[in-house]
């Protein structure tokens, strides 16, 4: 093979390994598998799983919500879709919705999943019928409130609202 | 390259390498000419394929652990200072003369060769920066000793006078200790991570104590091989580096 040849396919070689060496020390997977997922989110054909997606509807909308949460982290293991993003933020709140009180570990990982949601698709809506908010910003602003301690806790009205 | 051979016959036959020096032949030997469409293609595909795949191969391991609990791979990117000994490391490896910068980037040279050989010197860098991230400790009090080891080591041999032998024997030697030094010494010093603290603390009190004095990192078994076999490919790749990428041979 000519000389020339051979220094264009070295050249070639050595920048696609420091390619591939940035992007492992990037991306940081953990497992061979983490590494594929992670590869199809630069390559940009990430996709979730549909059939976990679904099977952790069926157990979402059967208020099991921790099968449901474990079903959505498989469904989409790189967080990176707005739908099911929306639904892990929606199972912490419903999970963690209280008549007298909210629990706050429940809460404030939702919050964090809610907020993933506004960054990945800030114009996100549900049309989920069984769901009462649609928009990310009232599912934050709900999961907000419930962190907080205000005079309307006290309210002895609070009892009879209902979960969403 | 020039070899010498007697045949059955007492004829002298000696193989000339002829890519970049010319000999001027006696009369009563026979040559044999090893034309550059003979061995230029080997040897360009030692100086731009091999040896930048050895290096990126080091790259890709001198950062990398694996888990103690999990097996899990750990990238650990290396730390500032890291950078500041691989780039030391570099002016050695001039001033030693194991690359020859004359030989390496030459105005004679075309542009594409000076883009082959910048991505081998850049993968040398890369390469000598992920070892110092492997042989370095983590943290804690080790990260400064060893850290301080090699900060002096390569201060004093930037004014010391080196040819290129010494300096890979004093490389294999320094690499070598560092290595034992962290993977065999500190990792038997190091806790398993595999119990509760409370059952760690008993079983293996000395070890937990020095785990937690030193704050020593927990990873696999698996980690010592991995590095070993970064520093050896390092210095198999430092061997087969040539002074000039238009010599033939190391002296």
């Amino acid at each position: 093979m000519n000389e020339r040849y051979i220094q264009i396919l070295g050249i070639s070689l050595t920048v696609i390994g420091f390619v591939f060496i940035a992007f492992l020390y990037w991306t940081e997977p953990r497992t061979i598998a983490e590494m594929t997922t992670k590869s199809q989110v630069v390559l940009g054909t990430y996709e979730i799983d549909k059939a976990k997606f679904a099977s952790g509807l069926v157990s979402f909308r059967k208020d099991s919500f921790p099968d449901a949460r474990a079903a959505f982290d498989q469904a989409d293991p790189e967080k990176r879709d707005a739908a099911t993003q929306f639904y892990v933020a929606y199972s912490y709140y419903r999970q963690g919705w209280g008549r007298l009180s909210n629990d706050d570990a429940l809460f404030k990982p939702g919050l964090d999943a809610i907020n993933r949601v506004i960054v990945i698709d800030p114009h996100f809506r549900s049309y989920d019928e069984n769901l009462k908010m649609k928009m990310p910003v009232e599912l934050k602003n709900e999961l907000e409130e419930g962190l907080k301690i205000t005079p309307s806790d006290f309210n002895p009205m609070k009892l009879l609202r209902e979960r969403k | 390259m020039t070899t010498t051979e007697y045949t059955e016959t007492d004829e002298i036959v000696i193989d000339v390498d002829t890519a970049d020096d010319p000999l001027v032949v006696g009369s009563d030997v026979a040559v044999n000419r090893i034309g550059p469409e003979n061995t230029r293609p080997r040897r360009a595909a030692s100086f731009y394929i091999l040896l930048p795949l050895i290096f990126l191969t080091v790259t890709l391991l001198g950062g990398m652990r694996i888990g103690s609990t999990d097996s899990a791979f750990i990238f650990l990117k290396p730390p500032l200072i890291c950078l500041v000994f691989a780039a030391v490391l570099m002016i050695l490896f001039f001033r030693a003369r194991l690359i020859v910068l004359d030989g390496w980037f030459n105005e004679r040279f075309s542009g594409l060769k000076h883009a082959a050989n910048a991505t081998v010197v850049l993968s040398v860098f890369a390469a000598s920066t992920q070892l110092f991230n492997s042989l370095l400790p983590e943290k804690g009090l080790p990260f400064w000793v060893v850290g301080f080891c090699f900060l002096w080591t390569l201060w004093n041999n930037l004014f010391a006078e080196f040819d290129t032998k010494k300096l890979l024997r004093s490389l294999g030697a320094l690499f070598g200790l560092a290595f034992v030094v962290k993977y065999l010494i500190l990792a038997n010093l190091t806790a398993p991570n595999s119990q509760g603290w409370i059952q760690r603390i008993f079983e293996n009190p000395a070890k937990e104590a020095f785990t937690w004095v030193l704050d020593l990192s927990r990873y696999g078994a698996a980690t010592g091989y991995l590095q070993f076999l970064a520093v050896i490919l390092f210095l198999i790749g430092l061997l087969l580096t040539p002074h000039s990428t238009t010599s033939h041979q190391r002296d």
